[in-house]
């Protein structure tokens, strides 16, 4: 049985169709990378598996429960304990500001999870430290390069020991020579057996860490297979346009 | 035109007593505006259009009118009202206050909402409750944002103080005007007090300038 | 509340708050016409960066932004006659403290949306061409009004409501009128109540424009 099953999902945007009867496994060895144009749904599809949509129908299995039942009219059915299992790092850094790392690290921990204050900040040193970033612990976002925020934020998300991460877009806000930093780290905790759904237009990264490619086009899945079978040898035309396009313009 | 300004230093002291006045007109409606303004906010950005509604004809109300029409409303026609008395100085302060609540109000409002969306994911990312996420993440956030507005509605609330002098109350202006009417010597009397209101003033104006360059570094991450 | 209402004296006396309304909406338009104007002036001034004049402006308009509009108008109304030898009529000295004080607040939004202007425009103009004379008049100006509009209305709505002052120096403005009414009927709750609502009758609507005019404004100098 799949680690992450969503079924028939349905989502719309007032009278705009998202999804439409979506569907997409994943198993928990998998890093699932979503590619595809702009506004098609990629970043909406980790949105409704962090469960920050309301959607109108379908549902999301992880492990072995329910996690989304989708229903119309808001009354979706969203079972917060799976909730708490899944991480997220976003785009737009969205650390909190007025709060140092250590305690942007801490304050879930300590205030939703009920863990005592200095074992957490053991558990946040210890992090930071993995990351290179202990020297950091007591600065504030807004003394932070764009690169040390979202690994920042990747470690505050890993406090919670999710089960499941969802990184979205997470490098295309940096400065170029900021990406290669971020997606080390990612790269890193992939080793080490995260399970993974990534949204990236950076194809080379892409390539190197996933293990399944979905190449989706408005709202439908077109294409998914091992890169090297995506990459190499797409089976779909509109994968292959998709692909020239984006490869020709990062060189 | 014979102008000498040495008559003045015997004034002195009445004129230090009347910023004193001045002074505790504005730190009282400050404080007292605060507190209203920020209950104030909570009713604008209220989900139940009842709160909402009521909340929003007071704001309007209270900016689209002017701050003289409300002190004489509130100095002649309240205490009749309420069927109670009440002092210049309780008319004064609860005129200064119900106005400056209402501009403090718009100041909290616009923090609340400049605060961005992903704030709220990233607490929904961390599984935090809806109780964590606005003692901890939304308020602390919010307030930072709006001081310097605030300040800038303290400012205003200054130079609205001089009003309480057209009711009878002894601040600064009141005393320059008297003053000036017993000594006919208009001109060097409330030129003082002029530069006494900027004396204030203007470092007030600076400060807010100031402090907003400084949130901004802390605000924006 | 032992308190009877009667609208009887109000309506009797609405004509004469009516004239009132007048001398305050005159008041206001003059007071804005030199706002506009002579806010501009300024605001040109404090961009020419030369010290002579940036100066004597900037003590200009911090001094009419930090200050109580009302000691500006009393002062007006007292000092100018003696220290000028001029005797004006008090409406006179209202527009004029009024002017004043709109004018330094509009200099501040001049200057404000002027330097808004991204540099890349001014350097457009040089690629094209045109000189310093020309890239003023055909492409900061407009840009610079259209943005600054929005402020401006909210100044000029807001000397509306500070040109009730000059009731204090007996101009017999709509406050003025709503005073004398008040006292004369022995009935401040009707009548001030009415004169409150026709301020505000005429500010709330054109502070909704201002909104509306926000959203246009920015939509097309977004570029």
């Amino acid at each position: 049985m799949s680690f992450v099953k969503i079924d028939k999902l349905v989502k719309r945007y007032g009278s705009l169709s998202i999804f439409d009867g979506f569907d997409l496994a994943m198993e928990n060895t998998d890093r699932l990378v979503l590619i595809g144009p702009s506004g098609c749904g990629k970043s909406t599809l980790l949105r409704c598996m962090m469960g920050l949509e309301d959607i109108a129908g379908g549902t999301i299995r992880l492990g072995d429960e329910t996690y989304v039942e989708g229903a119309e009219n808001g009354k979706m059915k969203l079972n917060r304990k799976v909730q708490k299992e899944v991480g997220m790092v976003f785009q737009h850094y969205t650390l909190f500001p007025h709060l140092s790392v250590l305690g942007n690290l801490c304050l879930a921990p300590v205030r939703s999870r009920g863990i005592g204050k200095a074992e957490a900040k053991d558990k946040a040193m210890d992090l930071l430290t993995r990351f290179g970033l202990a020297d950091r612990a007591e600065f504030y976002p807004s003394q932070l390069s764009g690169g040390q925020k979202q690994r920042v934020a990747i470690a505050r998300a890993l406090m919670l020991d999710p089960k499941l991460m969802l990184f979205d877009e997470v490098t295309s806000a940096l400065d170029p020579e900021l990406v290669n930093e971020v997606e080390n780290t990612m790269m890193a905790l992939a080793e080490a057996g995260m399970p993974m759904m990534i949204v990236t237009h950076d194809m080379f990264f892409a390539r190197n860490i996933a293990t399944q490619v979905v190449f989706q086009e408005r709202g439908k899945v077109i294409e998914a297979a091992p890169p090297e079978e995506l990459f190499g040898n797409p089976r779909e035309e509109r994968t292959r346009n998709f692909l020239r396009n984006v490869l020709h313009i990062e060189g | 035109m014979d102008l000498s300004f040495g008559f003045l230093l015997e004034y002195s002291g009445v004129l230090f007593e009347g910023l004193l006045n001045t002074l505790k007109f504005v730190s009282l409606a400050a404080v007292l505006g605060l507190v209203w303004g920020f209950v104030l906010s909570l009713g604008r950005t209220s989900k139940s259009s009842a709160i909402y509604g009521l909340t929003t004809i007071y704001v309007e109300f209270f900016r689209g009118t002017p701050v003289l029409i409300q002190l004489f409303w509130v100095f002649f026609c309240l205490p009749l009202f309420l069927g109670i008395e009440l002092s210049g100085f309780a008319s004064s302060i609860i005129a200064l206050t119900l106005y400056s609540g209402a501009i403090i109000s718009e100041s909290f409002r616009a923090a609340l909402k400049s605060i961005e969306r992903s704030q709220f994911d990233a607490c929904t990312a961390l599984g935090l409750s809806a109780g964590t996420r606005t003692l901890f993440v939304i308020l602390p956030q919010a307030v930072l944002r709006a001081i310097p507005n605030l300040l800038s509605n303290v400012v205003s609330l200054f130079k609205e103080s001089a009003l309480v002098s057209a009711v009878g109350m002894t601040d600064l202006m009141y005393v320059g005007q008297n003053i000036a009417n017993n000594v006919a010597r208009p001109v060097e009397i409330l030129t003082t007090v002029a530069l006494i209101y900027f004396a204030i003033g203007f470092p007030l104006t600076r400060a807010v300038t100031f402090v907003e360059g400084r949130l901004l570094k802390v605000v924006k991450a | 509340m032992n308190y009877d209402f009667d609208w009887f004296y109000v309506k009797k006396g609405l004509p004469k708050l009516l004239e009132g309304l007048m001398v305050t909406l005159e008041l206001t338009l003059w007071a804005n016409a030199i706002g506009l104007v002579l806010g501009f002036l300024v605001a040109l001034g404090m961009l020419t960066r030369i010290r002579l004049i940036t100066w004597p402006l900037t003590a200009y308009i911090e001094f009419f932004r930090c200050t109580p509009a009302l000691i500006q108008l009393v002062w007006f109304f007292f000092c100018v006659p003696i220290l000028f030898n001029v005797w004006w009529s008090a409406e006179f000295m209202g527009i004029l403290a009024l002017g004043l004080n709109l004018a330094a607040f509009n200099a501040e939004a001049y200057r404000a949306s002027i330097q808004s202007i991204p540099t890349a425009q001014t350097d457009a103009c040089t690629a094209l061409g045109l000189n310093v004379v020309q890239r003023i008049i055909f492409v900061i100006l407009p840009q610079a009004l259209l943005l600054s509009l929005p402020v401006l209305i909210t100044n000029g709505i807001g000397i509306f409501q500070q040109s009730a002052l000059v009731a204090l120096i007996s101009v017999q403005d709509l406050m003025y009128e709503g005073r004398y009414l008040a006292t004369q009927t022995f009935r401040p709750i009707e009548t001030l109540t009415t004169v409150a609502l026709l301020y505000f009758a005429v500010s709330f609507p054109v502070s909704q424009m201002v909104t509306f005019v926000e959203r246009r404004t920015s939509r097309l100098l977004q570029n």
